[in-house]
């Protein structure tokens, strides 16, 4: 099998290409920059980005810590505004949350005081469905997570990957044209988020959902995208993108194959500069204040 | 059980201070007497129509408070420049005893209920206007970011997401929010009044009804027990069994 070297760095799509190329752009980020004042200096965190999601395509942006990559989520699911540049979703500039981008976030951000099948509704219900049709719909996104049963119990009752799973059917019954992650799986343990990666996988397969995660893990983004993006460290910019050729399904064969881990140890050689510059700083940051 | 005992130790304190005569029996009246008033304001239709007026009023002062200091206190909470700019202010002016200001109620609203009302409304307010920012700005940042990015309206903002993150948070706020309430509703009724408790407290001690003010006096305890449990109650109401 000659699969092209993985590593390869591709410039960063600019323009509209989707017309010669023949797929359509769900999502269209354009010249993304944003810079904070921290009061003595200006850090610029996310530094003249540009990249198109695919209708359908499953995009994942990996880059180090600090590299400004929940800024960008920030900034795409529009809760963080004073950014230069534009965020289209079908054609249309954005400005604030849009209905066709759905969240799932990083941290814990289920309702407590919501059972299972109340906090899949919740978007429903925010947009007046009644309630026995919202209660049906929650109820096909619950079981689609693999939860069904759990419909009653409260957030407190369930272990951290279920309580994930609530925020991805959550978003999902949103029913988005674009779901949005910021690393949904960070601070689940290693099996836990491989097993959950693979059915966030499964329901992406079926539904042919567009998708954006955003992550740090390398062999996640493997696993499940079509395409990623590595981001550089400070400021944050986009290095290469890199097309994820294995097969569908990624079966365990898949996985454990040896394209697999060329692609894993590809995207380590684009990530590992970008990390370890990362690392010297903030060391550099920690000397520097105890000294 | 032990509060059932320490009721009654206090009784039988009461009614051994009464025999000894250590003091004047027309001042300290016995617990017998004070029963039989007791028993007296429940069976007169005169009484429930005062306590329909001082309850009314606290209530609606409360209502108005917790609409006023919950939707304010929501949106300074919400907003760390807002919260620099008017949390100390709302801070400096919570314990100024309120009833300083019936004179201006008075003036504006006239001797009835509604000068009784808005006093009640401004004591209240402060408690849970600082109570509710205290409550928002202590909930989980994340929550607030999955409610906007659902695009929701800021009224639902409100109702399904700050009103129910801070929701112990709140019926805190509106429980000590009640306790001004009444004594301020209390003291302005025994200022200038015609109708309430307050009223039929200092009428009584004009009067130099001794056992009726002690009655009264304990009518009002037992009311304001019976409210609060109900408020308490209101907090658990619905509230998951297990919290995170």
């Amino acid at each position: 099998m000659t699969s092209p070297e993985p590593s390869a760095p591709v410039p960063p799509l600019s323009g509209d290409t989707s017309a010669v190329v023949g797929w359509t752009a769900a999502l269209r980020v354009m010249n993304v920059t944003k810079r904070f004042h921290t009061g003595r200096e200006i850090v610029t965190a996310v530094d003249d980005v540009s990249f198109d999601v695919r209708e359908g395509e499953f995009l994942s942006v990996i880059g180090p810590s600090g590299c400004g990559k929940s800024t960008l989520f920030k900034i795409i699911g529009g809760l963080l505004g004073g950014f230069s540049g534009e965020v289209r979703v079908g054609g249309r500039s954005i400005q604030g949350p849009h209905r066709d981008i759905g969240m799932v976030f990083q941290e814990e951000s289920t309702f407590p005081w919501r059972s299972v099948l109340d906090n899949v509704a919740f978007p429903l219900e925010a947009s007046g469905m009644g309630r026995a049709e919202r209660l049906d719909r929650a109820a096909h996104f619950v079981s689609l997570v693999g939860l069904k049963g759990f419909e009653r119990r409260f957030p407190s009752e369930l272990s951290g990957g279920m309580r994930q799973r609530v925020a991805i059917a959550r978003t999902l019954a949103f029913n988005p044209k674009i779901l949005l992650m910021d690393e949904p799986f960070a601070a689940l343990d290693e099996q836990t988020r491989y097993l959950l990666g693979d059915k966030v996988l499964q329901i992406q397969q079926a539904t042919k959902q567009t998708t954006l995660l955003i992550t740090h893990n390398i062999g996640e983004a493997v696993q499940l995208s079509d395409r990623v993006l590595v981001m550089t460290y400070r400021p944050g910019r986009i290095k290469a993108v890199v097309e994820v050729d294995l097969p569908r399904p990624r079966s365990d064969d898949v996985i454990t194959s040896d394209a697999f881990a060329r692609h894993v140890a590809g995207l380590w050689r684009n990530l590992k500069e970008e990390a370890s510059r990362g690392l010297a700083e903030s060391e550099a940051l920690v000397s520097g204040g105890a000294g | 059980m032990a509060q059932g005992a320490s009721l009654a130790a206090v009784v039988a304190v009461w009614a051994a201070v009464v025999n000894a005569r250590l003091f004047p029996g027309d001042i300290v009246p016995s617990p017998a007497a004070v029963a039989g008033r007791i028993v007296g304001l429940a069976l007169s239709a005169d009484f429930y129509g005062h306590l329909r007026v001082t309850a009314a009023e606290i209530a609606g002062g409360l209502a108005l408070a917790a609409v006023a200091g919950i939707l304010l206190g929501v949106a300074i909470g919400a907003r760390p420049l807002l919260r620099r700019a008017y949390e100390p202010w709302l801070h400096y002016l919570a314990p100024t005893p309120k009833i300083v200001f019936f004179p201006v109620m008075l003036m504006l609203f006239g001797v009835g209920a509604a000068s009784k009302v808005s006093l009640a409304t401004l004591g209240a307010f402060f408690p849970i206007v600082l109570g509710t920012i205290s409550g928002v700005r202590e909930m989980d940042p994340v929550l607030v970011q999955v409610g906007r990015g659902f695009a929701l309206s800021p009224y639902r903002m409100l109702t399904m997401v700050y009103v129910p993150a801070i929701r112990a948070a709140l019926v805190n706020a509106v429980r000590l929010g009640f306790g001004v309430a009444v004594v301020v509703v209390l003291l302005a009724e025994t200022k200038l009044s015609s109708a309430g408790i307050g009223y039929l407290i200092i009428d009584a001690y004009r009067h130099f009804d001794m056992p009726l003010l002690a009655a009264l006096v304990l009518v009002l305890f037992g009311l304001a027990i019976l409210a609060n449990a109900g408020l308490a109650r209101l907090a658990r109401h619905g509230a998951p069994a297990v919290s995170r």
